[in-house]
């Protein structure tokens, strides 16, 4: 006996656009405020890691304090927007982005304190930082 | 003597039948992991049906349900398995080919 019901083409389109539109509407609603912060992240810590590595006496110290205080007004933010929603924070894809991001910048701070002064590794350091997030935020977006 | 081939609407997934459970799924293809309560918006059901049937999802495989803490606040998160999402890309294709009989 045949239990499936029968399934004329037009429903089975209008159940793929369907499945679609819902699947974008739940990445999209609970994706921006990731997507934004790990863009805002890599802006501010590139821009903040590569005045450090050039910047000496109270501009290094105005360098530092700034990047922390963007770092820290950034972390506040994201806090609040994903609060009850913070599911995806948990997820592999999201730990694998902040791991990215974590090792880049650990090699510009590297170059901040070994080789201070370096116009060409603190372009390079930051410019790793800046494509590394640019990449991850992006790869988040179409996914 | 011929062989009938048969309709491509028997290759669904019967659990994914249900407009329900297909929605969650749906809801869950991108994203992977969702709370329950961005599942619940996205599907706009109540918390005792979508409840009712995440446990069937999950009883299949489909999905994983994760419980935590904040502060004493407990969540639920959804995570959509390798396993739902197989079944999840089976039921597309499927529904595709009959689509496809549109053109």
């Amino acid at each position: 006996m045949d239990t499936h019901p029968a399934l004329t083409p037009a429903e089975a389109q209008h159940l793929l656009d369907r499945a679609d539109r819902l699947s974008r509407s739940a990445h999209d609603a609970t994706r921006w405020p990731y997507i934004a912060f790990i863009v805002a992240l890599g802006v501010a810590t590139a821009m903040g890691t590569f005045a450090m590595a050039l910047a000496t006496g109270d501009a290094f110290g105005l360098a530092y304090v700034g990047t922390l205080a963007v770092a820290f007004a950034l972390i506040l933010f994201f806090v609040i927007s994903i609060q009850g929603r913070a599911a995806f924070a948990r997820s592999r894809r999201w730990t694998a982005y902040i791991a990215s991001w974590f090792v880049t910048y650990a090699a510009a701070l590297a170059v901040v304190i070994f080789a201070h002064g370096s116009v060409v590794l603190a372009s390079v350091a930051s410019g790793l930082i800046l494509v590394v997030s640019f990449l991850c935020a992006a790869r988040e977006a179409r996914s | 003597m011929t062989t009938a081939v048969p309709h491509p609407r028997h290759k669904l997934d019967e659990l994914l039948q249900n407009p329900v459970r297909f929605s969650i799924i749906a809801a869950l293809d991108r994203a992977s992991t969702l709370s329950f309560k961005e599942v619940r918006d996205a599907v706009e059901i109540t918390d005792s049906a979508l409840s009712k049937q995440v446990s069937t999802l999950e009883a299949a495989g489909y999905l994983s349900v994760g419980k935590s803490f904040a502060g004493k606040m407990p969540r639920t998160s959804l995570t959509l398995t390798k396993e739902g999402r197989v079944a999840w890309r089976n039921h597309l294709a499927t529904l595709r080919e009959i689509a496809g009989s549109l053109d």
